[in-house]
């Protein structure tokens, strides 16, 4: 190593930040022995320190930090393993509950209801029409008396499914469906299930 | 620690030397403090990202310069000169050429230099980085941050030297 090549490796060093660096060790070294380059090493060192100084003598405005964290925006942190978890947790939660709300339905004898429908078909007397297979105008007396006396009435729709008509819980609906025994009528109400069995809490009644 | 605090230390850390690094790169005060400001709201919506707190400062620099070359390439407006290839000789310069230039002074010649050079020049006299961590700041090889360094510094010393420069009042 000659100085020249020293000082080109010397140019870099910025002091003890720098002394562990093995690339400056040598020319250091060297540096010892050549005075010439020990008091030009001395004079860029001198130099460096001032322009670091007056470097770091720059101060932001006063109020840049406050600023900063004045308008610090709400991070969206995307922590996929929260995430994950808190889907997990979404999924179970439902699948409990849906769980739940079929084993209460079936505890009570019900699967589905409450889909608001339209029916058109004829009133039934259903003992009459279940047991000995009765319906249609022959038999509209017989059937005005049961369904009037309390007997389940049903209607039997144009596509041949029959529905139990009932009232609102706990009411009765005969006195009303009497009077449309054996006829054609429209009926709006709410379809529910129960225990296979189809049946509509009747709403309006309309005679065709 | 909460988010808030931490992210208040964390500012309170390094928004100085961030912001001097800003101003020593655009030479304006406002873009400076624009680059720092930005800096650390992308830390807020990524910092999350950061496997080691150690890496925070050197992820800080890197975030500020990769701003800092966008906002060039959107404003072209940072006009400088690059650094001459045949500059490799050491210049004879006064010991004292360095104090007798304000902090305004140095930030005026640093802004004449490419900033290509300018960038690891300045990282090198801030001296919060090693060799190794301004490479990894800037996205060079070593070889070439020294390289650059090197030839930068010769020409901040030549202008330093070659200025008429009022002596300071205060001296």
């Amino acid at each position: 190593m000659n100085t020249r090549e020293a000082k080109k490796i010397l140019l870099l060093y910025r002091g003890p930040i720098d002394d562990s660096d093995p690339q400056f060790r040598a020319a250091l070294d060297y540096a010892k022995s050549d005075r010439e380059l020990g008091e030009w090493l001395r004079e860029q060192s001198e130099c460096y320190g001032t322009i670091r100084a007056k470097l770091r003598a720059i101060e932001p405005p006063p109020d840049l930090s406050e600023k900063i964290v004045r308008g610090r925006p709400i991070p969206f942190l995307r922590d996929w393993s929260r995430i994950g978890q808190l889907a997990a947790a979404i999924v179970i939660s439902v699948s409990v509950t849906a769980l739940l709300m079929k084993w209460s339905e079936r505890r009570n004898g019900a699967i589905g209801g409450g889909q608001e429908i339209v029916v058109t078909g004829e009133v039934l007397d259903m003992t009459c029409y279940i047991a000995s297979n009765l319906s249609g105008p022959d038999h509209a007396k017989c059937a005005r008396i049961c369904i009037r006396s309390g007997e389940p009435a049903g209607i039997k729709a144009q596509d041949g499914k029959v529905y139990l008509l009932t009232g609102e819980p706990g009411q009765s609906i005969n006195a009303k469906l009497a009077d449309y025994a054996a006829q054609v009528v429209t009926i709006k109400g709410k379809k529910s299930v129960r225990d296979g069995f189809a049946q509509l809490q009747v709403e309006e009644i309309r005679k065709l | 620690m909460s988010a808030d605090l931490e992210f208040e230390n964390l500012v309170r850390l390094y928004y100085r030397d961030l912001y001097r690094f800003g101003l020593s790169l655009t030479g304006n005060e406002n873009d400076a403090a624009d680059l720092t400001q930005e800096t650390f709201y992308i830390w807020a919506n990524k910092g999350y990202q950061l496997q080691k707190a150690a890496s925070v400062k050197g992820w800080l620099f890197t975030t500020l310069h990769r701003e800092f070359l966008k906002t060039c390439r959107r404003r072209n407006r940072f006009a400088n000169e690059s650094v001459n290839e045949c500059t490799e000789d050491l210049p004879n310069v006064p010991p004292d050429c360095a104090e007798r230039a304000d902090s305004q002074t140095l930030l005026r010649i640093l802004g004449e230099i490419a900033e290509d050079f300018r960038a690891p020049l300045v990282l090198y006299y801030m001296e919060d980085l090693s060799y190794k961590e301004i490479a990894e700041v800037l996205a060079l090889p070593l070889g070439t941050v020294q390289s650059r360094i090197a030839r930068a510094k010769i020409q901040l010393l030549r202008r330093l030297s070659e200025i008429n420069l009022p002596v300071e009042q205060s001296k």
